[in-house]
């Protein structure tokens, strides 16, 4: 066969005396499909920022195409071919779509006041393939997040790559566009060699040739797909504690308070646009104590922009009633519904760059005169991983730990309703497991949960009823018993492209 | 209007309006980095002095203008050239400081060596184009110096929008990705610098011509405060960081000078007003306009 593309020779990565990344070898040959798989804090981002030349590795050699690399800067890899995605969008926000685009396609000199049109059609063909083509000119701030998910690849494909690294490309697109991402990738021309990090088995499973799991930094295994899913080790670390039977709750029904318990929250005829654009035209949904509800739809279709005018980050308009225990809450600030008793969990966890675990969890009061009150040692007890790392930065956690951060964050302000925006987002199997019975268990103990979600199979696990959004209104709203009993319905209403509300 | 400006007003207010004219220019020079490429400078006057001392000295050999002007151009760029290495190997805040440390340093630089001294020197009126007769008349002063503006406002407005100029703003939104396209950041800041200095450079030519004298305090860091000030409130567009210059000379010099003296407090609160008033209250009243219509 012929010289790797791409090899790691024994390659470390060290933040203090923890090894992020340990002695990981690996060869890559053109034309690869190569998925990185692992737990949360295996270490496979850190490992792509290494290819990628953000970090330098503290030991070892990294050859790209005969080159010793590992000195490069990142600018000078990006020349070489190599090319790569963020696993939180990382796009210029005040440009638009297209300029997104172009600052990625090579060969444009910089004192060219026209656009060269091979570039702008490179720029157009790179939007196109991930279905944005129509947005070219939207302000990039405006997009959904995940078409944002989607421009990241868009940017990445038109910078014309050797080697392409996407970190978790399917992390917030719905199950039809990771289809559609897998084949784009699939039918990627077979001179790109694609690494990818995902937690996203069956897309993995779809896209790549070979699989390697890594595990606390340390390289596990390398294989098929299949191969990797049999293996004894893997289904221990990674695999195993995944299977959805084993985090179920048991039997949602027998844990129901009465149906007739007044919702603590009540939202009705709730409407919110982005600029004038309607997004949101009559959403009507109720949350009640000790109930989890879920509100399920595509990219776009309005999941987080509810979860923020719910909570006040987002202007409701006209018409918009929120009620919180029988009390309007729609003119409040975020802060005074915060202090009502609305908790939020963002998507993308949005923690404090600069603050450890212990100052985050240090931060939120609970308002005086609230019935429930919780300390930090109760909320270390729900997430042990935390404890350990007290006094380390967001930055230091993995993905998953960063998620328990934000949920202990807003659990500490002793929400009445807590808001959930995509929690399992980025997050392993394993650690969705954990994090679905977490959700649960507060559940149990009578807190009322609002859960966004893309994973439809998580929604439908932990949720006592799922609400579909699209076209800017509830579609469906059903008791998740029911919907697991017949997925077809909900598929019908979700799979079927429809036009975006926007 | 800017050109009947000498026959419609006094002499005074003609070179108020001179010196207005040539803090746009050192706006458009701090625009270029703070609303382009997000990196705010405290210390363009020390290029503006630069070019000053430049076409001071070049005064003594020529009298023409343009040969000024374009001496002390490239004596901006090459002074920024060679203090921008340090500038931009920092961002943001530290940005900001190691320009005001640069600024200071070429302050105290001009007292120490320059000619004149903390004096300054004088320098005799300058001829706008070969056959002409120096420019004594305010009004022949300000014209110059407006055609002189509109040129390199003219240039400017065509350096925004070359890919270039892109490139330095998504430097400012998001740098890492710059340099995953395969660019070397700091050298694409680095020129933004240079031509901010070469621009700063010409400001200084223009100030001479106004002035026809240049002192140490010229590289006063107010001047720099004020450019970077200007370019703030005009928020990212050329034109809106001229405006403001213009605008903020005439609080100082003008209507101070009207209130006896009180030209600083003037400019202070014109600062706070400016910064509060047009963009936030008005987006607000904006705003809250869309949601009541639909």
């Amino acid at each position: 066969m012929s010289a790797p593309l791409l090899r790691l020779d024994t390659v470390s990565r060290a933040y203090g005396a923890r090894r992020a990344v340990d002695e990981v070898s690996l060869d890559l040959h053109p034309g690869a499909r190569h998925a990185l798989i692992g737990p949360n804090g295996a270490g496979k981002s850190t490992l792509l920022h290494l290819i990628a030349g953000t970090l330098r590795p503290t030991s070892g050699r990294i050859h790209y195409a005969g080159y010793d690399i590992h000195r490069w800067p990142a600018h000078r890899r990006a020349r070489a071919g190599i090319v790569r995605t963020w696993q939180h969008p990382a796009l210029a926000r005040p440009l638009t779509v297209a300029q997104n685009v172009l600052l990625a396609v090579p060969g444009q000199h910089l004192a060219a006041l026209r656009l060269p049109p091979r570039a702008s059609a490179a720029a157009l063909d790179a939007l196109d393939q991930v279905g944005l083509a129509e947005h070219a000119q939207w302000p990039t701030s405006q997009l959904s997040y995940g078409d944002q998910r989607r421009l990241e690849v868009a940017v990445a494909l038109a910078a014309q790559p050797r080697l392409l690294l996407l970190d978790e490309p399917s992390a917030g697109l719905a199950t039809t566009e990771v289809t559609r991402l897998a084949e784009l990738i699939r039918a990627l021309p077979t001179d790109i060699a694609v690494l990818l990090v995902d937690h996203n088995l069956d897309f993995v499973t779809a896209v790549a040739d070979t699989v390697t799991v890594l595990h606390h930094g340390q390289h596990l295994t390398t294989g098929t797909p299949s191969d990797v899913r049999t293996h004894p080790e893997v289904r221990r670390v990674y695999l195993a504690e995944a299977d959805p039977a084993k985090h179920v709750p048991t039997t949602p029904g027998a844990t129901d308070p009465p149906a007739a318990a007044p919702p603590v929250l009540r939202v009705r005829n709730l409407r919110a646009g982005h600029h004038g654009a309607p997004v949101l035209t009559g959403v009507t949904i109720d949350v009640q104590a000790g109930r989890v509800s879920a509100v399920v739809g595509r990219n776009g279709a309005g999941k987080t922009t509810l979860i923020n005018t719910i909570a006040g980050l987002h202007p409701a308009l006209s018409g918009t009633e929120i009620l919180l225990h029988d009390r309007l809450v729609t003119g409040l600030s975020a802060r005074r519904r915060c202090r009502a008793g609305i908790g939020l969990v963002p998507q993308g966890r949005r923690l404090f760059v600069g603050l450890t675990v212990a100052e985050h969890l240090a931060l939120p009061r609970p308002h005086p005169g609230r019935p429930r009150t919780v300390t930090a040692r109760q909320i270390l007890d729900l997430f042990p991983a935390l404890g350990e790392r007290r006094h380390h930065r967001p930055h230091q956690l993995s993905g998953g730990e960063q998620q328990m951060l934000a949920l202990a964050r807003a659990l500490l302000a002793g929400p009445q309703v807590l808001l959930l925006d995509e929690p399992s987002e980025g997050l392993a199997p394993a650690i969705v497991g954990q994090l679905a019975a977490i959700i649960t268990g507060l559940a149990a103990t009578g807190s009322a949960v609002l859960l966004a979600e893309q994973n439809l199979a998580l929604a439908l696990d932990i949720a006592h009823d799922v609400a579909v959004l699209d076209r800017g209104t509830i579609a469906l709203h059903a008791p998740a018993a029911d919907l697991r009993a017949d997925p077809a319905r909900l598929h019908d209403v979700l799979a079927v492209p429809t036009e975006s509300p926007r | 209007m800017a050109v009947a400006l000498p026959w419609m007003v006094n002499a005074y207010v003609v070179s108020l309006a001179a010196t207005a004219l040539v803090m746009a220019v050192l706006a458009m020079s701090a625009q270029l980095l703070v609303g382009l490429s997000g990196q705010p400078p405290l210390g363009q006057a020390a290029y503006l002095v630069v070019g000053a001392y430049t076409a001071a000295t070049l005064a003594t050999l020529t009298s023409l203008g343009p040969i000024h002007l374009l001496a002390a151009t490239a004596a901006g760029a090459v002074a920024a050239a060679v203090t921008g290495l340090v500038a931009v190997r920092v961002r943001a805040t530290t940005f900001l400081m190691v320009t005001f440390g640069v600024g200071e340093l070429v302050h105290a630089a001009a007292g120490q060596w320059a000619p004149g001294g903390s004096e300054g020197t004088h320098i005799p009126p300058v001829v706008a184009l070969p056959g002409l007769t120096p420019m004594v008349r305010p009004g022949w002063v300000y014209l110059y110096v407006l055609a002189c503006t509109l040129i390199t406002g003219a240039a400017v407005i065509v350096l925004t929008r070359t890919r270039f100029a892109l490139l330095l703003r998504g430097i400012a939104a998001h740098e890492p990705r710059v340099q995953a396209a395969g660019h070397h950041t700091s050298r694409l800041l680095l020129a933004a610098y240079t031509l901010a200095g070469a621009i700063a450079g010409a400001a200084g030519a223009l100030l001479v011509t106004v002035t026809r004298y240049v002192s140490p305090a010229d590289a006063a860091m107010g001047v720099s405060a004020l450019a970077l000030a200007a370019a703030l409130i005009g928020s990212g567009s050329m034109i809106g960081a001229c405006a403001a210059a213009i605008l903020l000379v005439a609080a100082r010099d003008w209507a101070g000078g009207l209130l006896s003296g009180h030209g600083s407090t003037l400019l202070g609160l014109s600062f706070l007003a400016l910064a509060y008033l047009p963009r936030h209250r008005l987006a607000g009243l904006f705003s809250r306009r869309d949601r009541g219509r639909t």
